[in-house]
């Protein structure tokens, strides 16, 4: 997944990371960590569901 | 990560690093084959993989490490990522970059080389660039580089053999690129301290270590012992010296270097696709083209398609024809024939009922709005616009105190200002956080409120444009104010530009549906906790006293007493409140006056309940309470005013 403001690769990592708190339910965002930008975590069924043919737009830490 | 470098006497290594999504897995699997490893890096969760390869009779252990952006680390991969340079003794270090974005990746190489490690450039995806008309010439960028370049597509098989070659005849060759005078003098000035023996270059040390790089800092101390003292200190100097533009200087002294070595190496054929994408890239940060273009995006973006579309077309099927004609005196029968109970009734379908209020608001009013507000957010997302955007408008937020990174912020708070005040914590200092939190809560609508003001006032002629005009006035009046009484440090701003890009549509669509099941998660159960809290002060007699205590303000304001239950609303949440004023403008209870001045003031008023308890997590007791009675002033101050004004001119008609 890329940061939709600068789009560096948020890596599979970042996104196993624990959420600030402030968003009640849990969290569902992650922040970029090059230039802060709040991302919305693509749940599972949507991400299986509209899966992309292009390389670069899954998910992982790996190039 | 260790001082000197080891010596383990093993095959000889190939460190291959990069970005993410460049290809170097592609390249490790065709340079290893199958058999390969892969390994969490000791003491860290980061995978590494690793495998062997034969290339002219000599053994090589390859490794794949993590995508990185820069010798500087941010992440814990790229933390890595250095690590296994500096520790795995590499006898190539094969930076892969994507020919179609040379010009980004390059700074990259500018550092590895810079930091003495033996680099090999590898130029990849080179067909694709191709394909959209670029030519890149390899050799005279090996000649201007000074080091071994490869031109490839490896998932195509293409360049495959002359890779190999050449790292089988690979023979490092020292080469060094020269920042500007001012600044190379104080790399020396440190530098030249420094006694240490270290795996990377002096000046590249120098370099992280102005831009206080933690980790090396401690190996510095490691390596100079009692002469730590005397670094830290010219170290600490140049830093305090450089403090306003540090950063900026070294990125923009690479892009200088970059740009000349590419000169005359990349070559554009004309017609090609990205020449259209550049000239649009230019034109959105230019400012004489740039806001006329930015003010199309709001045109057609908010007004046109979340304004028009949704808040109008989609509320009114919506609203209108389901909701107030079918549903609701539906349910409203249903239950006055099966429910005997009155407080029962009210709470279901009464005048604040869960389902009359709550459920028809925000279904019926603010999903179509938010809905709509999503799409057009992740079109112009997934376009690049708002770094561009970022660069335009970093001239004018310098003014406010702020730079173009808190564009970031504030168009999120146009989704939410709620989960844009969370977002203010990533600007610099204090002092921007302060005056970006300021303006969330006054001046910036979040989508829901904007979309329905804008259905509102786009029925009455010159309504919108003093909406528009009042709220763009407070925003610099008070951000210019904010930033002379406000102290702290003015940082700089300096971000790569991604490459603009036509939207794609299945991007646009998750990116939509993600925050659709955001807003029904986290929104959803707000609007019906509001219901619940409107329906227990109307049955205890609070609600009608909080109107009453209102009502001498909306007199004061030229608004009838109605109008005060959509500031309560407000206060809920922002879009709750102008889902409020949207009924009293439907019962036909505001004249165009009063609903321009109502609509001024519910914008500006004070920031709902959650944005509030976010401001005060945020930005403490002291600063969300100075930013509350700021914003209750202001924002019934200037609807006084703005009636006084608009009743003797008359306007809007």
């Amino acid at each position: 997944m890329k940061c939709s403001f600068c789009e560096h690769e948020l890596t599979a990592e970042m996104l196993r990371d624990e959420g600030c708190g402030a968003c009640a339910g849990g969290c569902r965002k992650i922040h970029c960590p090059y230039c802060g930008q709040e991302n919305s975590v693509v749940p599972g069924i949507f991400d299986r569901l509209f899966k992309s043919d292009r390389p670069d737009e899954g998910k992982g830490s790996k190039s | 990560m260790s001082v000197l470098h080891k010596e383990d006497g093993s095959d000889r290594k190939i460190v291959l690093v990069g970005c993410p999504n460049v290809g170097k897995s592609v390249v490790f699997n065709s340079l290893t084959g199958a058999y390969t490893t892969v390994s969490n890096y000791p003491g860290t969760s980061v995978e590494v993989s690793r495998g062997h390869c034969q290339i002219a009779g000599e053994r090589y252990q390859v490794l794949d490490t993590p995508g990185m952006y820069s010798l500087l680390p941010i992440t814990e991969e790229e933390r890595v990522g250095r690590r296994i340079l500096f520790e795995e003794d590499p006898f190539v270090v094969l930076h892969v970059v994507d020919a179609r974005n040379l010009e980004r990746m390059l700074p990259m190489t500018i550092q590895l080389i810079e930091a003495g490690l033996p680099v090999m450039l590898l130029i990849n995806i080179i067909d694709e660039a191709e394909r959209i008309g670029m030519h890149i010439d390899i050799a005279l960028l090996d000649e201007k580089l000074g080091i071994p370049v490869v031109g490839a597509a490896i998932g195509r098989k293409r360049g495959l053999g002359e890779l190999r070659q050449a790292i089988a005849s690979y023979q490092p060759r020292p080469a060094t690129f020269a920042y500007a005078a001012d600044l190379e003098k104080d790399i020396q000035r440190i530098a030249g301290l420094m006694r240490g023996r270290y795996r990377l270059a002096a000046r590249s040390l120098a370099l992280l270590l102005m831009q206080r790089d933690e980790e090396l800092q401690e190996l510095m101390r490691a390596g100079e012992g009692e002469n730590a003292a005397a670094v830290a200190e010219t170290v600490n100097a140049v830093v305090f010296e450089r403090r306003v533009d540090l950063h900026l200087r070294i990125s923009l002294e690479r892009k200088r270097i970059c740009k000349g070595l590419l000169a005359g190496v990349i070559s554009q054929r004309a017609g090609g696709g990205p020449a259209f994408a550049e000239r649009l890239s230019a034109l959105t940060m230019n400012p004489w083209t740039g806001i006329p273009l930015l003010l199309a995006v709001l045109y057609f973006g908010l007004y046109k398609f979340v304004g028009g579309f949704g808040a109008g077309t989609v509320v009114d099927l919506l609203e209108g024809a389901i909701f107030e004609e079918n549903l609701n005196p539906w349910a409203i029968a249903w239950f006055e024939r099966h429910v005997p109970w009155y407080w029962l009734r009210e709470l279901v379908v009464g005048e604040y009922g869960l389902f009359t209020l709550g459920v028809r608001y925000a279904v019926a009013i603010v999903l179509p709005i938010v809905g709509t507000f999503f799409i057009a957010f992740a079109m112009i997302e997934d376009s690049g616009y708002f770094p561009r955007l970022a660069m335009l408008v970093d001239r004018v937020f310098k003014r406010l105190g702020l730079n173009g990174r808190a564009v970031i912020p504030m168009v999120l708070g146009f989704g939410c200002d709620t989960m844009a005040t969370v977002v203010t914590r990533t600007l610099e200092t204090v002092r921007e956080r302060i005056l970006a939190t300021l303006l969330l809560a006054l001046v910036i609508p979040c989508s829901a409120q904007m979309g329905v003001i804008l259905a509102l006032l786009s029925g009455v002629p010159g309504a919108l444009a003093v909406w528009v005009v009042t709220l763009t006035g407070i925003f610099l009046l008070v951000g210019l104010l904010a930033a002379r009484i406000v102290p702290g440090e003015r940082p700089m701003f300096y971000m790569e530009i991604p490459p603009m890009r036509l939207p794609q549509p299945r991007n646009v669509l998750v990116k939509t549906l993600t925050r659709m099941q955001w807003y029904f998660l986290e929104i959803f159960p707000l609007f019906m906790i509001a219901s619940v809290l409107l329906w227990a002060g109307k049955l205890s007699g609070a609600l009608d006293w909080l109107v009453g205590a209102l009502q001498p303000v909306m007199g004061l304001l030229g608004l009838p007493h109605e109008t005060a239950a959509a500031f309560i609303f407000g206060f809920f949440r922002r879009d709750f409140g102008a889902a409020g004023l949207y009924d009293l403008q439907t019962n036909g209870l505001l004249d165009p006056v009063q609903l321009t001045v109502a609509a001024v003031t519910l914008t500006l008023f004070v920031p709902c309940v959650a944005q509030f308890l976010i401001m005060k997590k945020e930005r403490g007791w002291r600063v969300a309470l100075i930013i509350f009675a700021l914003v209750t002033t202001l924002a019934f101050g200037a609807g006084w005013a703005l009636n006084r004004l608009l009743l003797v001119t008359g306007m809007p008609g």
